[in-house]
């Protein structure tokens, strides 16, 4: 498993970018509603090593339009992966402004980010809005993949609604080589988020889902009971790539709670380490 | 009469680790310029603990070890479960570090030891250790001296 990827992290708590920007703090407090005290980047960087994880996405929210706020910038997404080389810097857009296209286009070729993070609930567009067309052709041409967040969310405002599989198909079937990620296995939804992917081969999702209990027991229940685990080491093996939600949830709780589930060998390697690489176009 | 608080970072690299942290208590005792008193130690953090033992390997896993046996992140199964599975409406996710809380509580959070001649009197073999239920973390350890 080494030179794994936890495909799905925010990194609100990393003390070196609050002390360099003091609104991340706001933000992070305010709009993520993230509790923990800030830790040194070393921290974050060990969570992986706990669990023999070589890198993670690290991803920001632009809800300038809804919130007033991004939780993170590109900009600041930039800095923070130029501070380490294990770190895989997503840009994220505001769909409510005309410049979005053009915004992640700057974001991918002049600050290196290498995907897109979009929170319907959050920035209150649904995906399917006719607006978004732009942003899904730019993000199609430059060929990164697009992270949704999926299913429920936890921050007060966010509209279940917003996460419902089903509003993601259009983005799937009009865009076959845009290459989309569900995430938190857009529970509870969990059904329909498999049926898509089953569906639509260029549907990724990932295991960043935990709303009751701890790791191992939600997991058991969304991947074994709500849908059998052999769906996933059978037929989507090849589309569900490892995520843990950090800070909301450590690393090393999801990990464990992934590798715990049953799954083989092999079908691990492909999601801790491989799926991700196909998703970020580094597949040898 | 001298008073003095100092707070030290302490970075834990793993899940559960012992972390010696008796220079840092020495240089505190030291720097307060008491030559005769008391000398507080306690962690900030409900996962962690604060505790005097022996200072050699084999021990530290053994402590680590038990406390695990008595309170186990993820207990048997079918055997009972913990209340702490929740979400935490202050800390925007889901508590689910019973079992570390409860080596805490059983390990302690705190000790202290008399202050002679400006250094701090220990048992020869007494070391004071940090304890990392929950890591890695970087934690907060509180060093008072209350001495003249």
């Amino acid at each position: 498993m080494k030179g794994g990827i936890d495909f799905h992290t925010h990194p609100l708590l990393v003390r070196e970018m609050v002390q360099r920007h003091p609104g991340l703090a706001k933000a992070a407090r305010e709009t993520f509603l993230i509790g923990n005290t800030f830790q040194p980047l070393e921290t974050f960087l060990l969570e992986l090593d706990t669990v023999g994880l070589g890198r993670a996405v690290v991803l920001p929210i632009d809800a300038t339009g809804t919130r007033g706020t991004t939780v993170y910038s590109n900009e600041q997404i930039a800095e923070l992966c130029a501070m380490s080389d294990r770190l895989i810097g997503f840009a994220s857009v505001d769909p409510c402004r005309e410049s979005a296209a053009d915004e992640l286009e700057h974001a991918i070729s002049d600050l290196h980010l290498r995907g897109l993070k979009l929170a319907p609930a959050m920035q209150q567009m649904f995906p399917d809005h006719p607006s978004l067309e732009p942003v899904y052709a730019r993000a199609e041409a430059l060929g990164i993949p697009i992270l949704f967040h999926a299913g429920m969310s936890w921050e007060p405002g966010s509209r279940l609604a917003y996460g419902q599989p089903l509003r993601f198909e259009p983005v799937a079937a009009d865009h076959p080589s845009l290459r989309i990620v569900l995430a938190h296995l857009a529970w509870p939804w969990v059904m329909e988020a498999v049926a898509l992917a089953l569906k639509y081969p260029n549907v990724y999702l990932d295991t960043s889902a935990l709303y009751f209990d701890n790791p191992p027991d939600f997991l058991r229940f969304a991947m074994t009971v709500q849908v059998p685990l052999s769906v996933f080491e059978r037929s989507l093996r090849r589309q569900i790539v490892f995520g843990s939600n950090y800070p909301r949830v450590e690393v090393k709780n999801m990990a464990r709670a992934v590798r715990g589930l049953g799954l083989s060998d092999g079908c691990l390697d492909l999601v801790f380490r491989s799926n991700a690489e196909t998703l970020l176009g580094e597949e040898s | 009469m001298i008073i003095k608080l100092e707070r030290v970072e302490v970075q834990s690299r793993t899940d559960m680790e012992m972390i010696d942290v008796t220079a840092e208590v020495d240089r505190v005792v030291a720097a307060s310029g008491a030559r005769e008193g008391v000398v507080l130690v306690l962690t900030c953090h409900t996962s962690s603990g604060l505790l005097v033992t022996e200072g050699i390997e084999c021990l530290e896993r053994d402590v680590l070890a038990h406390l695990e046996r008595l309170a186990p992140k993820q207990p048997p199964e079918g055997a009972y479960g913990y209340w702490h599975n929740r979400y935490l409406d202050f800390d925007g996710r889901l508590g689910f570090n019973a079992g570390d809380h409860l080596k805490s509580i059983l390990g302690g959070v705190n000790c202290f030891f008399p202050i002679e001649n400006g250094a701090v009197v220990r048992g020869s073999r007494q070391r004071v250790y940090f304890v990392e239920y929950d890591g890695p973390l970087a934690r907060t350890v509180l060093i008072q001296v209350i001495g003249q």
